[in-house]
C-alpha cells in the first residue's frame, strides 16, 4: 500500500514537471518579440527596464536553458513577478486560490448530488421512456455551454426576480455560480453513473442477489450501486478537472474572485509570467486532487485494500 | 444475456439520436453555408435597424447596441463557427492521429515517452489548453484556430493510439508482419482503413468541443475579435445589456447549444455503434 | 413416494423479437422432489440453463414465458415481481456456474450470507451470523469467523462455490438449483463440491436440479436424469434406466462421447506403461 501510494506521488510530481517545462516553453510561442508585448501597455517600458526582464526571463538563453531556468525558479517557489503591479505571482494566485477551490467543490458537490440520481434512475430504467429523457437531459446539458448558462441564471435570478446578489465572492454569493457549475457538469456525471452502473447490473453477483429473494431496492442499492459508486469515483477526478476548465470563465461571468479571473485579466494584459503561474497552479491543483482520489480509490474497492 | 442486449438494440431501430442530430446539423450546416444569401442584412452594418429593438418581422431576432441586425449575425456567426471546427478537427485529427499511430508503431522507448506525455495533456480540459495558446500566441481568429486545433491533439492521440493498439494485437497484423509487409505500409494499408470508421465518430465529438472553445474564447475577448459575429463574441457584448436586451443573450446562445448538440447526438449514436466495448448496448 | 415439490408441465420459452421468434424452450415437462437429484444434461444451447432461470423467472424481460409451474402444488407461472421474491431463496435456491464472478466483489462473505437469513427469516443479524457460520463448517470451511470477515477476491475458487452453497442451503429452499456448479472449477476441486452437494441433499432433505453437460457427472451423482437438446426433453427416467439403455440416438452419442474420452485415456495410460524399460 505505502509503495502503491509513493509511485502515485512520483507520478504526479513527473506530471507537475512537464507542465512546468511546457509552460517554461509557451513564452517562445508569443510572435514576435514577449518582453515588448507585455510591455505594450505599460508607461514605464523604457529599454533598460526591458532588457532586465528579458534577462530576467531569461530569453537571450538559448531555448532550454531558459526552460531550465524557470523550472528551477519554479521548483524553488519562485513563479515570477507581475508586469502590472510588479508582485510576486505566487502570493497573488494563492490569495484567491481559496475562494476557486471554494466554488470548485461546491460546483462538484451540487454536480453529484444532481448527476448520480439521475444516472441511476437512467440506468434502472434502462430502455425505457424515463432513460431516453434523462439521457437526452444529458445529451443537452453537455451541449451548453457554462458561461452561457451563468449568463442566463444571472439574468434570471438576479436581475429578474431579485432573489440573490450578482457579484461578490463570499458565501452567499457562491449559490448562484456553484449551481451553474453544477447544473453544467452534472449531465457528464449521469451519463457516466448510468454507464457504470449499466455495466454493474450485468455482472453475474447481480443475477445471484436476485436469485436469493432480495427485494430489488436491496439488489439495486446494496450490490449495485455500490461497486458503481466505486468505479465512478475514478472518473470524478476527470470531472473536477473539466469543472475547474469551465469555471475560468465562469468566474469571469460571476467576478467571482478566483485564480481563474486573474488568469483571464492576465491574459487580456498579455502578463505572460502571471498566465505561466497560473496554468502551474492549475496543474499542480487539478494533479493532486486527481491523486488523492486515486488514493481514496483504493481503499474504497476492497480489491485494492492489500499488497 | 446476450439475446436480450441483441434484441434491445434492434427494437430501438435507428437510433432517435441520429435522426434529430443529423436533421439538425443538415439544417445548421446548410443556413451556415448559405449565410451570405439568406442574412437580410450586412452583419457588421451598424444602424440597420434602431438600436436593442426587440425581435420583430423586420429583425426575427431583433438589434444589438449599434443597431445590428442580430440574426444577420448569428447566421454569419454560424459560418464562423463551422469553419473554425473544421479546420480544427481536421488538423488535430491529422496531428494528433500521426502521433497516436507513431506512439503505437514506434519502438517501446517512443511509445513510454509520447504516451506519458498525451496523458499528461489529455488529463487537461482542452478549453483551457486552447486559452492558454491564445493568451501566448495573441487574439484572432487564426490563432484561436490553431490554438484549439493543438487543444484537440492530445485527445485525438490518445484516442488514435488506443485504436491501433488494440488492432496492433490483432493476428491479421501479426500475419502481415510475418509476411514481411513494412510498418509504413502496414499501417497506411492495414490498419487505417479499420480504425476509419471509429476516428470518424471521435471527429464529431471533437467538433463540439472545438465550437464550445470557440465560443468561450471569443467570449472572453481572445479569439474572434469584433465586429466579427462570433456566437461567443455576441454574447461578450450582449452581456451589458441582459436587462434591456436578452435577445441578444438568448438566441446566439441557444445557437451554440443547438449545433453543439447535434453533433454531440450524431457522436453518440455513431460510437455506441461503433465503439467494440459497447457494441450491442444501448 | 414424495409428492414431486417442483412440477413444471408444458413450459415454453420464446424470444419474439428475434427474427422468427426464436424458441429457446419448446414445450418441457418434469417433476422433481424433495430428496432426490434430478440432472438436465445437455449441450450448451440446449436450453438447460434457461430452465432453471424460467423457473426462478429470472429471464430478461424480452422472453415471453408460458406453461404451468408448481411449487408444493401452488402454480407460480403467474406470480409478480414481489411474490416471486419470496420464492426465490426461501423456497428454491439457485447456484450458479462461475464462482469467481458470482458473489458481489465490494461486499463481505458475512454480508453475502446473511442479507438472505435476515430478509427471508427475518432474523437478527446476529443469529443470521451464527447460523452462516454453522453452515460454512457443515460445507467444510475451516475457520468460519475469519472467512466471514473476508472478501471474495481474498478465497479460491472452490470455497467461494462451497460458500455460495451454503448460503443457497441456509435458507433451507425445498429444492436447490445447481446451473453446473463444477465447470469453472479445477478437475480435482469439481469431486469433491459434487460429493458435498450429495451429502448436503441428504441431510437437507432438499431437491436438487443438477443442470450440467458432463454426463459423467450425472452418472456419478445424479437420482434421474433429463437429456435436453433444442429446447426439448428427448428421454426423462433414472439414471439406471436412461445410461444403460438410451432410447434416443443423440443420448447414445452422448454417452459414446463420454466412454470414448474415458476409453482413450486409458489406452494411453497403458502405452506409457509399456514404454518404460
Amino acid at each position: 500500500m505505502l509503495f502503491l501510494i509513493s509511485k502515485r506521488v512520483l507520478v504526479a510530481f513527473a506530471t507537475v514537471l512537464v507542465v512546468i517545462v511546457l509552460s517554461g516553453l509557451l513564452i517562445h510561442v508569443v510572435p514576435g518579440d514577449p518582453v515588448t508585448a507585455m510591455m505594450a501597455q505599460s508607461v514605464s517600458a523604457t529599454p533598460e527596464v526591458m532588457a532586465e526582464m528579458r534577462a530576467r526571463l531569461g530569453l537571450d538563453l538559448p531555448v532550454w536553458q531558459q526552460v531550465m531556468l524557470y523550472l528551477t525558479h519554479v521548483l524553488q517557489g519562485d513563479l515570477g513577478t507581475t508586469i502590472r503591479g510588479n508582485e510576486p505571482v505566487l502570493r497573488l494566485l494563492m490569495q484567491r486560490v481559496p475562494n476557486t477551490f471554494a466554488l470548485a467543490v461546491s460546483g462538484l458537490g451540487l454536480a453529484l448530488a444532481i448527476g448520480i440520481p439521475l444516472g441511476f434512475l437512467a440506468a434502472v430504467n434502462r430502455g425505457r421512456m424515463v432513460d431516453t429523457v434523462v439521457m437526452f437531459i444529458a445529451v443537452l446539458g453537455v451541449s451548453i455551454p457554462a458561461f452561457w448558462l451563468g449568463l442566463i441564471m444571472i439574468q434570471v435570478f438576479a436581475l429578474k426576480l431579485h432573489w440573490l446578489p450578482v457579484a461578490g465572492s463570499n458565501w452567499r454569493n457562491i449559490l448562484l455560480p456553484a449551481l451553474t457549475l453544477g447544473l453544467t457538469y452534472c449531465a457528464l456525471v449521469a451519463r457516466m453513473t448510468r454507464s457504470a452502473l449499466v455495466d454493474v447490473l450485468e455482472e453475474d453477483y447481480i443475477r445471484t442477489a436476485r436469485a436469493k429473494g432480495l427485494r430489488e431496492h436491496e439488489v439495486l442499492l446494496v450490490h449495485a450501486l455500490r461497486p458503481a459508486l466505486i468505479s465512478i469515483v475514478t472518473v470524478v477526478g476527470l470531472v473536477f478537472a473539466y469543472l475547474l476548465g469551465g469555471q475560468v470563465i465562469v468566474e469571469n461571468v460571476f467576478s467571482w474572485n478566483g485564480i481563474g479571473r486573474l488568469a483571464v485579466q492576465a491574459m487580456l494584459e498579455r502578463d505572460y509570467p502571471m498566465i505561466q503561474g497560473f496554468i502551474v497552479v492549475f496543474a499542480t491543483s487539478v494533479v493532486i486532487v486527481s491523486m488523492l482520489i486515486d488514493i481514496l480509490y483504493s481503499f474504497l474497492d476492497p480489491r485494492m485494500r492489500q499488497k | 444475456m446476450s439475446i436480450s442486449t441483441e434484441i434491445s438494440l434492434r427494437r430501438r431501430g435507428l437510433p432517435l439520436g441520429v435522426l434529430l442530430g443529423l436533421g439538425l446539423a443538415i439544417f445548421i450546416i446548410a443556413a451556415a453555408l448559405l449565410s451570405n444569401y439568406l442574412a437580410p442584412f450586412d452583419p457588421t452594418r451598424m444602424a440597420a435597424g434602431p438600436r436593442l429593438a426587440a425581435p420583430s418581422s423586420a429583425h426575427w431576432f431583433g438589434t444589438d447596441e449599434f443597431g445590428r441586425d442580430l440574426f444577420s449575425r448569428v447566421l454569419v456567426g454560424g459560418r464562423l463557427s463551422l469553419g473554425i471546427g473544421i479546420f480544427a478537427v481536421v488538423s488535430g485529427l491529422v496531428i494528433g492521429g500521426l502521433m497516436g499511430l507513431i506512439a503505437a508503431f514506434s519502438g517501446r522507448a517512443v511509445e513510454a515517452v509520447l504516451l506519458r506525455l498525451i496523458d499528461v495533456l489529455y488529463s487537461f480540459p482542452d478549453t483551457l489548453i486552447a486559452l492558454a495558446l491564445v493568451a501566448f500566441l495573441g487574439p484572432g481568429i487564426e490563432n484561436a484556430t490553431l490554438a484549439i486545433a493543438i487543444s484537440l491533439v492530445p485527445f485525438y492521440a490518445r484516442v488514435t493510439y488506443g485504436l491501433a493498439a488494440a488492432e496492433r494485437a490483432k493476428p491479421y497484423i501479426e500475419a502481415a508482419r510475418l509476411a514481411g509487409i513494412r510498418t509504413g505500409r502496414l499501417v497506411r494499408v492495414h490498419v487505417m482503413p479499420n480504425i476509419g470508421q471509429s476516428l470518424i465518430v471521435m471527429g464529431t465529438l471533437g467538433f463540439s468541443s472545438a465550437i464550445l472553445s470557440a465560443a468561450g474564447l471569443s467570449f472572453l475577448g481572445l479569439g474572434v475579435q469584433p465586429p466579427s459575429p462570433e456566437w461567443g463574441a455576441i454574447l461578450a457584448s450582449g452581456r451589458n445589456y441582459i436587462n434591456k436586451a436578452p435577445w441578444i443573450l438568448i438566441f446566439p446562445g441557444v445557437a451554440i447549444c443547438v449545433t453543439v448538440l447535434s453533433f454531440n447526438l450524431i457522436g453518440d449514436s455513431l460510437r455506441d455503434l461503433v465503439d467494440p466495448r459497447r457494441k450491442g448496448r444501448p | 413416494m414424495n409428492s414431486p415439490y417442483l412440477s413444471v408441465r408444458n413450459l415454453c420459452v420464446s424470444f419474439p423479437a428475434i427474427s422468427g421468434g426464436f424458441r429457446a424452450i419448446d414445450d418441457i415437462s418434469f417433476d422433481l422432489a424433495r430428496g432426490e437429484i434430478l440432472a438436465l444434461v445437455g449441450e450448451s444451447g440446449s436450453g438447460k440453463s434457461m430452465t432453471s432461470l424460467s423457473i426462478m423467472k429470472l429471464l430478461p424481460a424480452v422472453a415471453q414465458m408460458s406453461g404451468r409451474i408448481e411449487i408444493e402444488g401452488q402454480d407460480i407461472s403467474a406470480f409478480g415481481r414481489r411474490q416471486m421474491e419470496d420464492v426465490r431463496g426461501a423456497r428454491i435456491g439457485m447456484i450458479f456456474q462461475e464462482p469467481m464472478t458470482s458473489l458481489n466483489p465490494v461486499l463481505t462473505i458475512a454480508r453475502q450470507m446473511t442479507e438472505g437469513l435476515v430478509r427471508h427469516n427475518g432474523v437478527s443479524m446476529r443469529e443470521a451470523l451464527a447460523t452462516a457460520s454453522t453452515w460454512l463448517e457443515d460445507v467444510g470451511i475451516p475457520e468460519p469467523a475469519r472467512v466471514l470477515a473476508q472478501y471474495p477476491h481474498q478465497l479460491s475458487g472452490g470455497m467461494r462455490q462451497r460458500i455460495m452453497i451454503a448460503a443457497a442451503l441456509a435458507l433451507r429452499p425445498g429444492i436447490l438449483i445447481a446451473d453446473e456448479p463444477t465447470t469453472a472449477l479445477d478437475v480435482t476441486v469439481q469431486s469433491q463440491v459434487l460429493d458435498l452437494l450429495v451429502d448436503l441433499k441428504a441431510r437437507s432433505g432438499s431437491g436438487i436440479l443438477l443442470i450440467t453437460h458432463d454426463i459423467g457427472v450425472v452418472a456419478e451423482t445424479a437420482d434421474r436424469v433429463a437429456v435436453m437438446r433444442g429446447g426439448r426433453i428427448l428421454e426423462i427416467g433414472t439414471v439406471d434406466e436412461v445410461l444403460r439403455s438410451p432410447k434416443h440416438d443423440y443420448t447414445k452419442a452422448l454417452l459414446a462421447s463420454h466412454l470414448t474420452v474415458d476409453k482413450g485415456l486409458k489406452q494411453r495410460a497403458f502405452e506409457l506403461e509399456e514404454a518404460r524399460p
